[in-house]
């Protein structure tokens, strides 16, 4: 294995008393989407910026493809793209002219400019609007090519700030399909988003932040389990039957009633096993059942159960 | 996956500003009323005061109208010319566009001087058109080289407010708040000047004023330039002035847009 190519060390950042960034610390291996997650405020933008040398950080350490973005911020941002919430792409300009910009500023020779700028037309399929302007773009289309304007130069590393906020679902679509190519091709991709679902399907590793500190780690999948707690929702026919339902399912578990939805809502601490121990009992006692379902936790619940305990 | 080897120091720096420069000249393009505007402000002014106010003034100060008026005109058209890379820059400013060039490998004050090259280049093309319309009205300058260097002062003042103009956007950054601050400069040093009338009667420390200010002593030497007249002080005035202003409004610019 080499090297990570992101690497985050204690990073701290406060503006004024309110700390932004409260000790954090990760690292992203090439080819690898790390999913920053956390509530308004969390302080993921402010960490994107303290990476991409927006910012400086007030503690901690951090590298990109070895390069420390304290002391040399000029070489980080050669091995870097950054595609943020507001769409940089300029107006007045159509996508060709946009990418060329970029490729300039990259200083990419003119032998590989127009090459390159034809490339990702093709691969990320821009051709439809690649000689219009921007300025008769819809928002998913503008957002797609400030995503792949942040690819022009081939940067080890790309920074993505909520790219798909604000997006219809099927541009949103378009872009994971996009944000996944780019890290098939190699690159070290951090991701930051509100979008539990999206983290869920895009991430190969999530880094859930809260106030600036990382409340939780891991893939999708480990943070689910790590929850633990499969859910198993039954409905009962007769409404009247709920509170004797709730009885049966056992002292000392988690149970919730809903009377209106008939709905008895069942945490499994000792999983699959345990449901159906309630189930029989339910059958054994005689209460008619009309559905039930064991539900898998989803990010959400991990998530909620991550940032909420802490308020 | 390597990172292009990037030239360094100067010669990159160089690059990026014709980069931006270009960029702002294509947008420029598309858009010729940035262009129009400060012609139709030329010849809104070089008609106004030679058809309502010319025959007045000619007459009181006893001078050739037309080639009194229209140096000053080609100033004006510069200055607002000029104004332009306020606006545009704050515009950019203000919507965040600049947050994605500071996270490039390039020269941080390219957006800056990319945008006031641009709007120079865009500046000389309007300053000629005015001097075209200002020639049909029978402005002439006595010779071409005469011209040349009256063009280079006036354009180069415009440089000069561009800067000036790129400190205010910085530090506001609203295109709103820009254009409303520019009022403030604009109308003193546009109407306490000579480029419309002769400072002969204005009150001694109004005159003062009128006669030493950037925009006057540039009239003045186009002037003295058209007409083949002794300049006196009035180019190594403006060249002054001009480095002056450039001296003062570059870094400060630039620190500005930094802090931002």
């Amino acid at each position: 294995m080499s090297a990570p190519v992101i690497v985050v060390e204690g990073l701290r950042k406060a503006y004024g008393d309110v700390v932004a960034v409260a000790g954090l610390d990760f690292t992203v291996d090439a080819g690898v989407v790390l999913g920053l997650l956390g509530p308004n405020g969390a302080g993921k933008t402010t960490t994107i910026e303290i990476l991409t040398t927006l910012r400086r950080a007030d503690a901690g350490r951090a590298t990109i493809a070895g390069f420390d973005v304290a002391t040399e911020p000029e070489r980080v941002r050669r091995v870097i793209g950054l595609a943020g919430q507001a769409a940089a792409v300029d107006d007045r300009l159509t996508a060709r002219e946009n990418l060329d910009l970029f490729a300039r500023l990259y200083k990419l020779p003119a032998s590989v400019r127009r090459a390159r700028v034809d490339e990702l037309i093709e691969r990320f399929d821009l051709g439809g609007f690649a000689d219009r302007l921007v300025a008769t773009y819809s928002g998913g289309q503008r957002r797609r090519l400030d995503v792949v304007a942040a690819l022009i130069a081939r940067p080890p590393a790309i920074f993505l700030d909520e790219p798909t906020t604000g997006l219809d679902p099927r541009s949103r679509l378009g872009l994971w399909e996009e944000i996944r190519r780019m890290a098939a091709d190699g690159a070290a991709v951090v991701l930051t988003t509100q979008y539990l679902e999206e983290a869920d399907r895009l991430a190969d590793h999530i880094v859930i932040i809260d106030r600036g500190e990382v409340v939780a780690r891991g893939t999708a999948e480990d943070l689910k389990k790590d929850l633990g707690r499969d859910v198993l929702v039954i409905h009962v026919t007769d409404a009247d039957d709920l509170p004797r339902a709730a009885e049966l399912a056992g002292d000392g578990v988690d149970v919730g009633t809903d009377v209106g939805h008939r709905m008895l809502t069942v945490q499994l601490a000792g999983g699959p096993p345990q449901g159906l121990d309630i189930l029989k009992r339910l059958a054994d006692a005689g209460i008619p059942v009309d559905d039930f379902q064991l539900r898998r936790p989803t990010l959400d619940d991990v998530f909620l159960t991550h940032t909420e305990a802490r308020r | 996956m390597t990172a292009a080897e990037l030239p360094s120091g100067a010669k990159g720096a160089l690059l990026d500003v014709w980069t931006m420069a270009r960029r702002d000249l294509i947008r420029t393009m598309r858009q010729p009323e940035y262009l129009s505007f400060s012609v139709v402000m030329g010849v809104f002014f070089l008609v106004l005061f030679e058809l309502v106010f010319g025959g007045v003034i000619a007459a009181g100060a006893g001078i050739d109208y037309d080639q009194y008026l229209v140096p000053g005109v080609l100033v004006i058209t510069a200055i607002t010319g000029a104004l332009q890379t306020g606006n545009t820059l704050a515009v950019d400013l203000e919507h965040g566009a600049d947050k994605r060039f500071r996270s490039l490998p390039m020269s941080r004050m390219a957006v800056l001087a990319g945008r006031t090259v641009a709007d120079t280049i865009r500046n000389a093309v309007a300053v000629g058109l005015v001097a075209a319309v200002g020639y049909l009205f029978g402005f002439r300058f006595v010779s071409v080289g005469a011209a040349v260097a009256a063009l280079v002062l006036t354009v180069g003042l415009g440089y000069a407010f561009s800067w000036v103009n790129a400190a205010i956007a910085a530090k506001v950054r609203s295109a709103e708040l820009v254009g409303m601050l520019s009022m403030f400069w604009l109308f003193p040093l546009m109407f306490g000047s000579n480029l419309f009338t002769p400072t002969v009667a204005m009150p001694a420390w109004v005159k003062a004023f009128a006669d030493n200010q950037p925009i006057s002593v540039v009239a003045t030497a186009v002037r003295a330039l058209s007409n083949g007249a002794d300049p006196g002080l009035s180019i190594a005035g403006s060249v002054g002035w001009i480095a002056a202003l450039l001296a003062v409004f570059i870094p400060l610019s630039v620190r500005l847009y930094r802090r931002g």
